[in-house]
């Protein structure tokens, strides 16, 4: 659906986005990870036409329409980190305005402003004023209008942010249910925990280039790092910790008192292996537990790497 | 199936034009707003206060013992008095609509979201300088029972009401293109209403620097056609207007004046016949306004300017 080919974003000397090679493949809920200055906002902004590239070459779908122009910002609905709404605006007013912006008519505005106000449980608010609503709602609304036009990429950037934990639970699930209606959409965002639970694949960028991109398991399978096992140990403490430096696929983390944190990428069959190996050379266990990977883990691990 | 005149095609894309949604919005929420209604009514106190004064000015003129006696004949000068605080307000209200139309629209951070959508830059800002010239409409309408009454006393004819607006349009569309054009340029609306004023300033005088440069160094005796760089300046326009309001007579044309046949050059002392210098220098300060609303729109365009900036 995206494509997203050697993207680059120059300021003067300062290099914001660096050869930006990206697929989003069409129906996926793409996260958009990466710390402060990563360069996340400004690829956004250089997909939804409000900045010019360096270079490189945005596509979405089939279309070999330019950024910026009409035919492309008719497939790319947008919602920005920060946005304000107009005073003595009503809610259906603001969807009618950005409606006829898209050139649409008339009644299938109403008709589907109607549709997308209950989609985003605002249908009670239509004759409200638009600032006269929470943040939460106007964020629901932002989201709304940016579906008004029926586009093919939903294109969210921090959407979560400034909102409270109800307000941030009910835009999870308006995500999730846009999804599972087979909207591609694009979200970046810093709460990496809400990103885990419902995106289908991510990218990590930091520094301007994108570290890596594809589905959250995948990464967490190449890189090894996201299955952490948790081994209690009573005694032979160093012979454990010989044996498992000298497997192959074994990474030892930490040692504690009587705790051994290796992590590996192994299947469940190489661990019980690795498990049996250990009681044959008389290591005492009193116990194993697997963790699972977390995105913050992941995200550590690879922005740490990069900095390093 | 096919209609007689249009296919249905047709008659879809007829159907279809409707009114800029910006000129919608921007009316919709200035009729909402106390401010606009404080502004009919300090507008409509203005003219007023003119109205009184001139008619305080012509019994004067009238009980002085030049006069003769008759309050008809200076009626006619109501027209000038109005008709100068009308363009006055209008010119001074418009810069300060349509400077603050694209900062203001940066400052409440909804100017990402209408660059995002189908609406190109230009109609961005022909929407803006449109909702910027009905909101003066709707100042002009209120103020015509006033301007009326110099009409009905001052003996004008009703086209010239009807000039009169047209005039008043030219000048607000001209004011909104140097507004929204200032508002472009800065990120804060209150730096954009400051430009604008300025940029009014140079156009109001820098049309009149070659005539002046003309006269002081080369110490010609004749204007010649340095004049012609008046037809920008709206400050001669409207003078011109007036004279050909009241008068029927050219400004350039004024025998014994600094405008005079023996003064101004061929080409200007040509023009000056007729009506031809006021509708050519309403066609050129047309063009300038549309000069004014390409280059907003080119400064607007996110894949043409500003693209090297970093956003703080």
């Amino acid at each position: 659906m995206l494509y997203i080919n050697n993207l680059t974003k120059n300021y003067g000397s300062f290099t914001a986005v660096n050869h930006l090679t990206l697929h989003v493949p069409e129906g996926d809920l793409f996260g958009f990870v990466g710390p402060n200055g990563a360069g996340k906002t400004t690829t956004i902004r250089i997909v939804c036409g409000l900045l010019r590239a360096s270079g490189g070459t945005v596509k979405i779908g089939n279309t070999s329409a330019a950024v910026g122009s009409k035919e492309m910002k008719r497939l790319i609905g947008y919602v920005p980190d920060f946005f304000g709404v107009y005073d003595n605006l009503k809610v259906r007013e603001y969807m009618d305005m950005y409606g006829s912006m898209y050139g649409m008519y008339a009644r299938d505005i109403a008709k589907l402003s109607d549709d997308l106000l209950e989609l985003v449980n605002l249908t009670d608010k239509r004759e409200f004023y638009v600032d006269t609503l929470s943040r939460g709602m106007k964020q629901r609304l932002c989201v709304a209008r940016a579906l008004l036009h029926n586009p093919k990429l939903l294109i969210l950037d921090e959407p979560s942010s400034g909102l409270d934990p109800r307000a941030r639970v009910e835009m999870k699930e308006l995500l999730k249910n846009l999804h599972s209606m087979g909207k591609t959409i694009v979200i970046s965002s810093h709460i990496l925990s809400e990103l885990s639970e419902m995106c289908t694949s991510i990218g990590i960028m930091n520094g301007g280039q994108l570290i890596t991109a594809g589905r959250i398991e995948d990464i967490m399978q190449q890189l090894g790092g996201g299955k952490r096992l948790h081994i209690q140990i009573v005694s032979e403490m160093e012979a454990a910790v010989r044996l498992l430096k000298e497997q192959a696929n074994v990474r030892v983390e930490s040692v504690r008192e009587n705790e051994i944190v290796i992590s590996n990428n192994g299947t469940d069959e190489e661990i019980s292996a690795l498990i049996g190996r250990l009681i044959q050379n008389e290591v005492v266990l009193t116990g194993f537990y697997r963790e699972e990977g977390s995105l913050e883990s992941l995200f550590m691990q690879l922005t740490g790497k990069t900095e390093d | 199936m096919k209609n007689k005149f249009f296919t249905w095609q047709e008659w879809g894309i007829i159907m279809r034009i409707h009114l800029n949604p910006i000129v919608k919005k921007d009316l919709q929420v200035t009729a909402r707003s106390m401010r606009f209604s404080w502004g009919l009514f300090a507008y409509e106190a203005v003219l007023v206060m003119a109205f009184l004064l001139a008619m305080a000015a012509i019994q004067s003129q009238s009980d002085s013992i030049y006069s003769d006696n008759n309050i008809y004949s200076y009626l006619i000068y109501l027209f000038p008095v109005l008709a100068v605080s009308q363009v006055c307000i209008v010119a001074l209200i418009v810069p300060i609509i349509t400077a603050s139309s694209i900062s203001g629209e940066r400052e409440r951070q909804t100017f990402d979201i209408m660059l995002t959508t189908c609406m190109s830059p230009f109609s961005i800002v022909i929407g803006k300088v449109i909702s910027a010239v009905l909101r003066i409409l709707f100042f002009v309408v209120a103020g015509m029972p006033i301007m009326a009454l110099s009409f009905v006393a001052g003996g004008l004819s009703w086209s010239s009401l009807f000039y009169f607006v047209l005039t008043i349009i030219l000048l607000s569309v001209l004011s909104g293109s140097i507004g929204i054009f200032c508002s472009a340029l800065c990120r804060r609306s209150i730096t954009a209403v400051i430009l604008s004023f300025a940029f009014y300033f140079v156009i109001y005088f820098l049309t009149f620097v070659p005539l002046i440069l003309k006269m002081l160094w080369s110490k010609a005796e004749r204007a010649g056609e340095s004049l012609l760089f008046l037809l920008f300046n709206p400050f001669v326009f409207f003078e011109e207007f007036f004279m050909q309001i009241m008068t029927g007579e050219s400004l350039f044309g004024m025998e014994g004046s600094f405008f005079s046949k023996q003064q101004v050059g061929f080409l200007t002392y040509h023009l000056s016949q007729g009506k031809a210098w006021m509708f050519l220098s309403a066609a050129c300060i047309f063009m300038l306004s549309v000069l004014f609303m390409a280059a907003a729109a080119w400064k607007i365009n996110p894949m043409h300017s500003s693209a090297g900036k970093m956003r703080k």
